[in-house]
């Protein structure tokens, strides 16, 4: 259990539905993260995704109502929560702060090799 | 919405997913299919779908349901899912201890695929042959209509009585169909178009027989009126394999004998009646097909076509009632000039109904193979069953600690049934892999006709469904069956004194017993087909088949100028020796023949030919002469007979001047001949008669119609065949010239014994190799524990050669036994199917009996020697240490 932390999969879940503009339910978010990671994700995985989600809060889910072209199925709509959202950004803000961190280490490592370079000329 | 896919939904319903949430699942899963259908294409769809719904399996907690959160783990515990777990437990468990013997895995899963997919093949041909039928809905009240007469019973009528029949009768509806090849062209430009059987048929043939159209329409009433190039209904094979499945083939033009005809339907899957036909064709239209001139317009009157009768009873018409009218429709008949016979009744007979005949005829070859089924199978059975109980033996301690742990009895079964269950898929799999591959090599070897569609239906899969299941539980019930009142405390304790070891030895012995016996049955049959093969192809036909050519021209009624020309034309082409006129060449498939009425019965090939014939095929006149030229042509009542006939019947006397013996029963109505003449014997109606019998008559010129012309190449003369052809084209263009080698023919003939020696002896083989497979995994077990008996016998002074003898005594004791059972039930098969079905070997042949068993006991000493051996080398110091 992560307990309270997101899984990398479970955050790309929380922000397909964020980014779905909210109220959404399964086949668009299944196809929103199928697009932008460029992989075959199923049906499975991302229930399983929302469920863990709304488990530790981070989404709020309610039922919609029946809809024609589901054939009278009404379908789970996901919202997410401030909590989710605080949670994602944070996640955000730490790799950003890591990768920050990166970047000034390869521009040091560019000029060590440019320096290399320049001993050997 | 789109619906899911019937097998997704059902998939869907197995799954761990609620049912509360399922409805919702089902909608998503189907927005899915319905988008990825139209965007990528239906493969790519099915696919996703499929994972998507394993994938429910991987993540077994999907929608919770916002009041519990509880209830996302509600399927783990108890209720349907238990079974589902545990299987899932049990099968992983499965794996890890195939995984650690593989030698094991692979010998059970090659014995079990091996048994399966021979039984799988045999049982799609059997299927093809006998079981599916052809497709006549509700063939018990679909009778044949046979002509009764005083001397007579037949399926054979003329088309004119067919046509009163059908006017006449008030009771039932009467239909007609005809069978004959024709050559069928499906494209514009195909050279010679191959020969395919037709089958004629009346108007209301389609409506009888029940037949569906896959596509199109079946053929109707107006069509028997139509003027003009005639509709054909194509069979479902015929499309699959002639046609490409083109499915705008409605419209279509064939060609077919001489006329062009029009594609208005496709038939069902499964529809070949009567007797595998591949196409159906209005019978009016017969004499379009055969004969150009009558192609203007539609043909009703067809004087000398005989036809097949059969009738279809409304549900409130009784057969009897049917038959009584019908019966008096004929008495109407007999008066007018139409029919020769005297008094013609009725017989409805539903055995005698379309395609009735064939199934009888493949019902003893169906038996056979389904002998053969059962003991290859029986044999896969016992095999598994042998591995699996050594391995449960081995496995006594590991039971015992489940047990020791809580497990029920009910629990530890269910697992050992798992494993042999996913043995059996897998195997199952294998197998079926095998008879795909077996399928059309064996279709083949027992000559299927054409028109059969071979290829796995529902049946096979519903089949091979329920054997894996049967074989499956089965073979996991035997050990478990085994390990019954299983004593906990001695296998924990580890090795010592073993109370629980008679039973299991004894089902063992009796599984090899089982397997002993069922490979010798084959191994004998397989013997009695190899010494059957080897006798045909010996076989003296009395001729030499080489340089034997036949001719048929296809012309029907003008042939006879024809052959007249062609005699005068082909007896000028340098390099052939002789050419005649004959009613039947040799091996041409078609025979006529009687059965002498003396005992013992025989049979007589009757022929009719020119006396050039005997010249030209190369029978030496042994008295008497042959015809004359007067004699051909007003068809006098003499006759030239075998020597083997004269011998039977004279003796040493003279049967010059006698007349023929009234032994032999002759065509109802024709005068009994006097014989004028003996020739030295020959075959050439079937080989497997093996009768030198025959009777020659004179062929008359208003016979020549029916004849064929068969021409004797002399030796050497390359080239005189194709000129021989290229001039009989140039004679008429409208003819249909049609070759055949007699060597050919007589050589496919020959071939049928050998490819049942082969078919047999592969399946022999695999009884052998399945046999010591299992005797080879029984006896190293056992001897494997009995190492330290082993020991304590060597400690009290037993020598390894004492060890070995008593240990081989022991293992092949069951084969022995199993071998005398195997051989009294081959005796027994042997009595009912008789010598015919072995081509003249007899089923008793002490040859195949002896080979059979000392090949079965060489194979099981070599099997039972090699784990005895090391068993019996046995170190005593080491053993009783324990090492």
């Amino acid at each position: 259990m992560k307990g309270e932390r997101l899984g990398e999969f479970e955050e790309f879940t929380l922000l397909a539905v964020r980014a779905l503009g909210d109220n959404t339910y399964a086949v668009p978010i299944q196809q929103y993260v199928e697009k932008v990671t460029a992989r075959p994700i199923s049906i499975g995985s991302i229930y399983g995704a929302l469920a863990r989600l709304e488990q530790k809060g981070f989404l709020r889910s309610t039922m919609s109502e029946a809809v024609a072209e589901r054939g009278g199925k009404s379908k789970r709509v996901y919202t997410v929560t401030p909590g989710g959202f605080r949670t994602a950004r944070d996640l955000h803000q730490v790799r950003e702060r890591i990768w920050n961190a990166i970047g000034s280490d390869e521009r040091l490592m560019g000029h060590a090799s440019r320096r290399a370079e320049g001993g050997r000329s | 919405m789109t619906r899911l896919p019937r097998v997704a939904r059902w998939l869907l319903r197995l799954s761990p997913v609620p049912r509360e949430t399922r409805a919702e699942v089902e909608a998503d899963l189907g927005e899915l299919f319905a988008e990825r259908r139209s965007e990528r294409g239906g493969a790519h769809a099915h696919w996703r779908l499929y994972r998507d719904l394993a994938s429910l399996w991987r993540h077994p907690g999907p929608l919770v349901p916002p009041a519990s959160h509880e209830s996302t783990v509600q399927f783990q515990r108890g209720g349907p899912f238990a079974l589902l777990r545990d299987a899932r437990a049990d099968l992983s468990y499965a794996s890890r201890l195939f995984a650690r013997q593989p030698a094991i895995l692979i010998l059970t899963i090659v014995g079990l695929s091996l048994g399966l997919g021979i039984s799988t093949a045999a049982f799609s041909i059997m299927n093809a042959a006998a079981l599916r039928g052809e497709g006549l809905v509700d063939p018990d009240r679909a009778p044949g209509v046979l002509r009764v007469t005083d001397r007579s019973v037949s399926t054979a009528w003329t088309y004119e009585e067919f046509l009163q029949l059908r006017e006449g009768s008030t009771r039932m509806q009467i239909e007609a169909a005809l069978i004959d090849g024709a050559p069928v062209g499906t494209a514009p430009d195909a050279a010679p178009p191959p020969s395919v059987d037709v089958a004629f048929v009346s108007r209301g043939f389609f409506a009888a027989t029940g037949a569906r159209m896959a596509l199109g329409r079946p053929l109707q009433a107006a069509d028997e009126q139509q003027v003009g190039p005639p509709p054909v209904v194509v069979s479902f094979v015929f499309w699959t394999s002639r046609l490409n499945r083109d499915p705008h083939v409605i419209g279509r033009t064939i060609r077919i004998g001489r006329t062009e005809a029009t594609i208005v339907g496709v038939a069902e899957r499964g529809f070949s009646a009567p007797n595998n036909r591949l196409l159906w064709i209005p019978l009016p239209a017969y004499g379009a097909v055969y004969n150009s001139r009558a192609s203007a317009g539609p043909v009703t009157r067809l004087p000398h076509v005989v036809v097949q009768i059969f009738g279809r009873l409304p549900p409130n018409v009784a057969l009897a009632e049917a038959e009584a009218q019908l019966s008096g429709v004929t008495a109407a008949l007999a008066g007018s000039a139409t029919s020769v016979d005297s008094a013609v009744r009725v017989r409805l007979d539903p055995h005698a109904g379309l395609g009735r005949a064939s199934q009888s005829e493949t019902l003893a070859i169906a038996v056979f193979v389904f002998a053969v089924i059962g003991l290859v199978l029986l044999l896969a059975c016992a095999n598994v069953a042998t591995v699996l109980i050594s391995t449960a033996i081995s496995r006594e301690r590991e039971m015992g600690v489940r047990a020791a742990l809580g497990a029920s009895r009910g629990r530890i079964v269910r697992q050992l049934v798992t494993e042999s269950l996913a043995l059996g898929a897998i195997a199952a799999a294998v197998g079926l892999m095998l008879a795909a591959w077996a399928i059309p090599m064996m279709g083949v070897m027992i000559e299927a006709p054409e028109g059969a569609d071979l290829a796995p239906d529902l049946n096979v899969f519903w089949f091979l469904g329920i054997v894996t299941l049967v074989t499956g539980v089965g073979a996991g019930l035997a050990p478990a069956w085994h390990g019954r009142g299983v004593d906990l405390v001695t296998p924990l304790k580890g090795d010592g004194a073993r109370p629980n070891q008679v039973a299991p030895r004894r089902l063992r012995s009796m599984l090899v017993m089982t397997q002993a016996a069922a490979s010798v049955l084959l191994i004998i049959m397989a013997t009695l087909f190899v010494r059957a093969a080897f006798r045909t192809a010996t076989i003296n036909v009395g001729f030499d088949a080489a340089g034997l050519y036949a001719v048929s021209s296809g012309l029907g009624d003008d042939a006879k100028p024809f052959w007249a020309r062609a005699i005068s034309e082909l007896q000028s082409v340098p390099g052939i020796a002789g050419v005649t006129l004959v009613e039947l060449t040799p091996f041409s498939g078609v025979t006529k023949s009687s059965i002498t009425s003396d005992a013992p019965a025989r049979v007589v090939a009757f022929n009719r030919t020119r006396a050039e014939y005997f010249d030209a095929i190369g029978l030496r006149v042994l008295a008497g002469r042959t015809f004359t030229p007067g004699e051909t042509g007003a068809k006098a009542p003499v006759a030239v007979v075998s020597q083997s006939l004269a011998r039977a019947y004279w003796h040493e006397q003279s049967p010059l001047g006698q007349m023929l013996p009234s032994e032999i029963p002759l065509i109802p109505g024709s005068t009994r001949p006097v014989i004028i003449g003996v020739v030295s014997d020959a075959i050439t109606a079937r080989l497997e008669e093996r009768s030198g019998f025959a009777v020659y008559e004179p062929l008359d010129p208003a016979s020549e119609k029916f004849a064929q012309l068969l021409i004797r190449v002399a030796p050497g003369a390359i080239g005189a065949i194709n000129q021989a052809s290229q001039r009989l084209r140039a004679i008429d263009p409208r003819a249909d010239i049609r070759i055949t080698s007699v060597a050919a023919a007589l050589h496919q003939q020959a071939g049928r014994p050998r490819m049942l020696a082969i078919l047999s002896g592969i399946v022999g083989l695999i009884a052998i190799v399945l046999c010591v497979i299992g005797l080879y995994g029984l006896t190293a077990s056992v001897v494997g524990q009995r190492t330290r008996e082993m020991g304590v016998r060597v400690a009290m002074g037993a020598a390894p050669r004492d060890l070995l003898r008593l240990l081989m005594w022991d293992s092949l004791r069951p084969v022995v036994i199993g071998l005398a059972a195997g051989a009294g039930a081959a005796l027994l098969v042997g009595r009912v199917v008789g010598a015919s079905v072995f081509f003249g070997v007899s089923p008793q042949d002490p040859m195949a009996f002896v080979g059979a068993a000392v090949i079965l006991l060489a194979a099981a000493t070599l099997a039972v020697l090699v784990p005895t051996r090391r068993a019996a080398a046995a170190d005593a110091a080491l053993v009783l240490r324990g090492l």
